[in-house]
């Protein structure tokens, strides 16, 4: 794709509804039940929320960029082993840098941070989206799904660590407390299946988001 | 005229059979070039953030540390060429995964201070075996009464955490025995 196409088909409307639809009408966990496993597992305080999702919007922006940018090159029969390659390079990328200038995050993200190699989030944007449109848009859907998935992760941390802590700790730095939680934190919220009410809940108040909308 | 037929032979790359396997090669090859010149970059970095992680948790279980040596998993404390203590770290199966706990000991093979460095244990239950509440409890023991006090030693385990709290002990007890046999085999 040569510059002269790429202004020509630019459209500043179409750029902000490719970003804004991975925000609310298509939030990867909340309405497509993608990426539930890190969902799960990282949300245990929004420290952890903040440092996945940062990850998470780095890696989808490198992998839709590149991928977009070889897709009329990449043969389809070897579509998916390419598109796993961008990804986990991206990730060994994060993982590094990580490790090397943020090593509590490095230690609190544990497993979950090489594991987004195989996070469907990605590569499903990479097969339905980037592998199929422009450059310029597939960077607006890449950046809002990860916004979308970054955004559902600190809804779901916060409630869980203020219900299950009864304090909010970000940066190493306590924002506030409840005493009333913090002495008797109800710790299921912490727990795995608190993570499945947090998101049963939230998911069903995005449904009843979609239903309002569409009447 | 010259533009279309660049655009020709370019389809006829694209079609050839063995295209797949050349361009899947040729992203792995950028991939893996890439890959190394970022580890190249972060390695040192990454090196010095872990041996920092280890002096800074020596020091604070041997704040007038000055060097460590590490000999068969045990880190040999130093101060002024002097041997002031040993440390070691004890891998213990808690409820949740493994706990690793960091082990220093004096020379007459009493317990300085352990801290545990990393668990997988519930939040706000399990986890309190982290805190100084519990691990205080190992200060100046014995091997010999390095076992929970309902089995006998001198360890309380923690409330509703006696998994953990007997994971952390155990493989405190089991290291401890193990390394002063090597201290003393080895005369470190």
């Amino acid at each position: 794709m040569n510059m002269e196409e790429l202004e020509e088909r630019f459209s500043a409307k179409k750029f902000w509804k490719e970003l804004a639809k991975g925000i609310i009408l298509t939030n990867p966990v909340f309405v497509l039940v993608l990426g539930l496993c890190p969902t799960l597992a990282v949300t245990t305080s929004v420290n952890n929320a903040l440092g996945m999702g940062a990850g998470v919007i780095f890696v989808l922006l490198g992998s839709n960029f590149i991928i977009s940018i070889i897709r009329k090159i990449t043969p389809g029969m070897v579509r998916i082993p390419v598109f796993i390659v961008v990804i986990a390079s991206f990730v060994t990328i994060l993982s590094l840098v990580f490790e090397a200038y943020l090593p509590p995050l490095y230690e609190s993200l544990g497993i979950y941070l090489p594991l987004i190699v195989v996070n469907c989030i990605i590569l499903g944007r990479a097969e339905v989206f980037a592998s199929k449109n422009p450059i310029i848009y597939s960077i607006a859907d890449g950046l809002g799904a990860g916004l979308g998935f970054t955004i559902a992760l600190i809804i779901i941390s916060f409630l869980r660590e203020v219900l299950g802590t009864g304090s909010l700790v970000i940066f190493g730095k306590q924002l506030f407390s409840i005493p009333v939680i913090s002495t008797s934190p109800l710790s299921i919220f912490i727990m795995p299946p608190g993570a499945f009410i947090i998101i049963a809940l939230l998911m069903a108040l995005f449904r009843l988001i979609g239903v309002l909308k569409n009447e | 005229m010259a533009r279309k037929e660049t655009g020709n032979s370019f389809n006829k790359i694209l079609q050839n059979k063995f295209y797949p396997i050349i361009f899947l090669a040729l992203i792995v090859f950028i991939a893996v070039v890439l890959l190394m010149y970022v580890n190249n970059i972060t390695r040192v970095k990454i090196l010095e953030q872990r041996e920092a992680k280890i002096i800074s948790q020596l020091k604070n279980i041997f704040p007038d540390m000055d060097k460590y040596e590490l000999k068969e998993n045990i880190y040999i404390i130093l101060k002024n060429g002097k041997t002031i203590g040993y440390s070691f770290i004890a891998k213990g199966k808690g409820y949740g995964g493994e706990i690793n706990t960091l082990v220093g000991i004096n020379k007459d093979f009493s317990i300085k201070e352990i801290t545990v460095l990393s668990n997988s244990e519930t939040p706000g239950l399990g986890t309190r075996v982290t805190l100084s509440s519990f691990t205080d409890q190992f200060k100046g023991l014995k091997s010999a009464d390095v076992v929970l006090s309902k089995d006998g030693g001198k360890v309380d385990a923690v409330t509703g955490a006696t998994i953990s709290s007997r994971a952390v002990t155990d493989s405190v007890k089991k290291e401890l025995d193990k390394n002063i046999e090597i201290i003393k085999k080895n005369n470190y």
